[in-house]
């Protein structure tokens, strides 16, 4: 068993994230014969697609499906690397000298890596909408959370609502485990496909084509589904008790539902890469802000890469790749060519596969302007509950950023630490000032990049050099 | 628009959608009478008083950002004025004078709150130096009053006084007048006063350059916006002060630092008043959202980066771990830093330079929040006679060559 219940301070390779891309750089670097140490805040390994793939009560394996089991043996070949895995480690700072500072164990502490692979992984896009507050209003992602790792699902009316992948492939998993979906409200554009067609070759030839229509046509057999929602909200007074829609341009509708599941696509989570100083690009392809990486995930920071979905947002199965070719470009570092490492033009071709195949999905579930960049009383920011009216009229009075935005109304200030709120708020700044995203930027992030225990950071293990760094003379 | 009762109604009934913009965004002029460069509160602070106290109107107040977004908006809004010399004691007590009746004089509510200070001593030489500050500050009218350990508890139940501790709470010198403020506020209050007034306040407009004349007196200031032609300018960019004067070829006897802040996440009202301990140099206060605000030191290195070392946090936290452990299960959301000018006798430097027209307001270290009002308003003074206010004149930059040092650094053994 790879579980450690101790760190060391020093690891050639640290690798933050167990998920695809993490798993399979650690495999690379750890059959290399370097001392590696994966850490993850999950309880166990898999990241959010492989959630709880070596624990999961969900057995019967047509749930979940032969994509989600894949991941065995992914985690199976991490486990019998050699590799170390901090379970339950939490990383709230990285250094551009590659130090981590890691909640683990009940106390916090630094380590050192020669190498650090960043695989993070996505986040869900926020889906502002009036009413996502209420109640019974989750995410697609979170509803596919509580499935893989306690096999629950959601009873009563359930809506899904919103485009992309994830959506139809939660929707198969629901049902195939007994769920009832009311209705399925689609908010893809319709202009999307269209726009995606140019895009359509690679994607027709990728493993994605049969996988995503045998989903879908097998989905809608039993669903309801509405497409060209151009307009959404919750209704509710404590929970939500409907959901108001407007397909194209037709009248409003209102359906009753019990729970509201909403989904439109993932980014990738920058919050590490960006506190530590990675460089960031706005992709206006994806609608989010990646990191300028080398094509091997290097940063600009030496000895830091990333991989992933927190690289772009590419799949799971295009993240093992690009885990392993950071793992690579590690071992090279660290050991030169050892000659056990795996095959680098293998990874490339499958690589280049699901890459080309990407244009296409970009493009057809590119979320749309509306459910992007919210107006009036909608939310935008969850914990300081500040609305989409309260951005624009500050951004009106002289607010230019979305730093200066943090005191003006504390926007991205709270528990989330501007997850659920930074995309939002660059596009609404953006759109009211005329700009593009890329010129308005995005949060400062720093460390804590999670919250972390004022007893923790107090109780900080000392060398020698932390106590000369205090010392006055 | 005045902000009023009257006006809050008015404005109320039509939904609160026709306030105007609590300032211009102007187009920089050709020239000006004064240029203060950098509109954090200080910078604002004095176009306020040039425009309001000395009727020079025709000011232009740079600033590479946006206002406020430099310390004035990353300190820990600290307010006291019991310093141990007079001459410091001078200039805060003129300031927290004028916080006293700010919110007034700027129509702007800067949420100064005289909830107390409190500075505890850990160790003998705390009490012996702070025992001479109460006696110093009652002297010159100043109120700081001497706690035992049992009071200070009584005054700030949340604190450990248990004689076990590593850094054990001796006793406290509490100033009752002293408090915090919001600090945003304050930077947006003077801006709207001295717009209002007819000042340009213009941002994302940053100074590359001092012009001189043959004589070699400032004739104006080189920006990112093109060339703005003044007669005098005064510099007053905290941190990044003596890269400023150094395009007018003067070195400075500052050096910055960084210096950190971190936030908790809110809770409820627990923390009465502002705590501080300068041996540990840590800094406690409760914001009115409810968060713990706590300050931490300098780095002992230089540096122009806007993070600090984590050993400098971790140190600060261990003691607040201790001195409150009810805190200790908190949440830590937070922690940002700044770039602070810290002088050799820790003291600021105010008034002219050797070069003609070229003034400097800076060297506040880790302290200038709670002087703002007072030093805008002195530094105003001065650039308008072109000649040191008498508050001002002890901080002059000369002090450095004739070593008529304000050594608050010695009195206080800490940087502050």
């Amino acid at each position: 068993m790879s579980a450690v219940t101790s760190l060391d301070d020093h690891y050639d390779v640290a690798v933050i994230g167990a998920g695809p891309a993490g798993l399979a750089a650690a495999t690379v670097t750890a059959t290399a014969g370097l001392s590696t140490v994966v850490l993850d805040d999950n309880p166990a390994p898999g990241g959010q697609v492989w959630r709880a793939v070596t624990t999961t009560p969900v057995q019967d394996r047509r749930v979940l499906g032969d994509d989600y089991w894949k991941g065995q043996e992914i985690v199976q070949a991490f486990q019998a690397s050699g590799a170390k895995h901090a379970l339950g480690a939490a990383v709230w700072s990285l250094s551009r000298e590659r130090e981590i500072g890691v909640s683990f164990g009940g106390g916090a502490r630094m380590l050192e890596a020669r190498r650090v692979v960043i695989a993070s992984g996505a986040l869900e896009r926020p889906f502002p909408i009036p009413g996502w507050t209420l109640p019974g209003v989750m995410s697609v992602g979170g509803a596919q959370t509580l499935l893989k790792a306690s096999g629950l699902v959601p009873g009563g009316r359930v809506v899904l609502a919103g485009a992309g992948p994830l959506l139809w492939l939660f929707a198969h998993q629901m049902l195939q485990a007994g769920g009832q979906i009311h209705a399925i409200l689609d908010t893809s554009d319709r202009a999307g496909w269209r726009a995606a067609l140019k895009h359509a070759m690679p994607f027709v030839t990728s493993p994605y084509l049969v996988k995503g229509l045998k989903l879908m046509a097998g989905v809608r057999r039993r669903v309801r589904l509405l497409t060209g929602v151009t307009s959404l909200a919750a209704g509710g007074r404590n929970k939500v008790e409907a959901v108001i829609f407007r397909q194209g341009s037709e009248g409003g509708q209102r359906m009753a539902a019990d729970m509201l599941l909403l989904h439109q696509g993932v980014v990738p989570n920058v919050n590490l890469a960006m506190a530590a100083g990675v460089e960031h690009h706005w992709d206006a392809q994806q609608l989010c802000f990646v990191p300028v990486l080398d094509t091997f995930g290097g940063t600009g920071i030496e000895g830091v890469a990333i991989a992933g979905d927190g690289a772009g947002i590419a799949g799971a199965e295009a993240a093992v790749e690009r885990g392993r070719l950071a793992g690579i470009a590690a071992v090279r570092a660290l050991k030169g060519d050892t000659g056990k490492l795996p095959d680098e033009t293998a990874s490339r071709k499958v690589l280049a596969k699901y890459d080309g195949a990407r244009a296409f999905l970009d493009t057809l579930y590119r979320p749309s302007r509306g459910f992007r960049i919210p107006a009036g009383d909608t939310i935008v920011c969850r914990c300081e509950e500040v609305t989409a009216q309260q951005v624009i009229d500050n951004v009106r009075i002289g607010c230019t950023g979305p730093n200066q935005l943090k005191s003006f109304l504390r926007c991205g200030m709270g528990p989330c630490q501007g997850r659920m709120c930074g995309l939002t708020v660059t596009e609404l700044i953006a759109e009211t000032r005329g700009v593009t995203p890329a010129e308005i930027g995005y949060y400062r992030l720093r460390p804590p990049v999670k919250p972390i225990a004022l007893a923790e950071l107090a109780s900080m293990p000392k060398t020698e050099s932390d106590v000369t760094a205090v010392v006055r003379i | 628009m005045q902000y009023s009762f009257l006006n809050l109604v008015r404005q109320g009934l039509s939904g609160h959608q026709d306030w105007p913009a609590q300032w211009r965004s102007p187009e920089p002029k050709t020239a000006y009478d004064v240029v203060v460069v950098g509109a954090g509160g200080h910078g604002l602070a004095t176009a306020y008083y040039l425009a309001k106290e000395h009727g020079i109107t025709n000011v232009a107040v740079l600033e590479k950002g946006w206002l406020g977004g430099g310390n004035t908006g990353r300190n820990t809004t600290i307010i006291r004025s019991n310093y141990l010399w007079e001459e410091s004691e001078a200039i805060y007590e003129h300031a927290l004078r004028l916080w006293e009746t700010l919110s007034r004089e700027l129509n702007y509510n800067v949420m100064y709150s005289p909830r107390g200070v409190m500075m505890l001593a850990h160790n003998v030489h705390d009490v012996q130096v702070f025992k001479r500050h109460v006696h110093a500050n009652r002297l010159a009218g100043i109120d700081n009053e001497w706690l035992s350990p049992e009071e200070a508890k009584a005054f700030c139940p949340p604190l450990n006084i248990s004689r076990q501790l590593r850094y054990p709470v001796l006793g406290g010198a509490l100033q009752r007048r002293g408090g915090v403020a919001r600090h945003d506020a304050v930077a947006w209050g003077y801006a709207r006063g001295a717009d209002r007034l007819g000042v340009d306040i213009i941002q994302n407009c940053e100074v590359t350059g001092i012009r001189r004349d043959i004589n070699g007196a400032v004739e104006g200031v080189e920006t990112t916006r093109g060339t703005i032609k003044a007669k005098k300018v005064g510099v007053v960019a905290a941190g990044h002060t003596s890269v400023l004067m150094a395009m007018a070829s003067l070195r400075m006897p500052i050096e910055s630092f960084p210096l950190q802040a971190l936030v908790s996440e809110p809770i409820k009202p627990v923390l009465p008043c502002v705590v501080m301990s300068n041996s540990i140099h840590a800094y406690i206060s409760q914001s009115d959202k409810g968060e713990l605000v706590i300050g931490a030191g300098t780095d002992v290195y230089t540096s122009y980066s806007q993070t600090g070392g984590l050993h400098i946090t971790t140190h600060t936290l261990e003691a607040i771990a201790e001195l409150f452990p009810t805190f200790r299960r908190l949440r830590m959301m937070r922690n940002w830093g700044g770039i602070v000018d810290v002088t050799p006798d820790r003291s600021p430097i105010i008034g002219t330079t050797p070069v003609p027209g070229l003034f400097v307001n800076c060297g506040w270290g880790t302290g200038g929040f709670k002087a703002t009002p007072g030093s805008g308003h002195v530094f105003a003074a001065t650039i308008a006679r072109g000649e040191p206010h008498p508050i001002a004149a002890p901080f002059s930059l000369e002090r450095f060559v004739t070593g008529r040092l304000i050594d608050e650094a010695a009195a206080a053994a800490v940087a502050h």
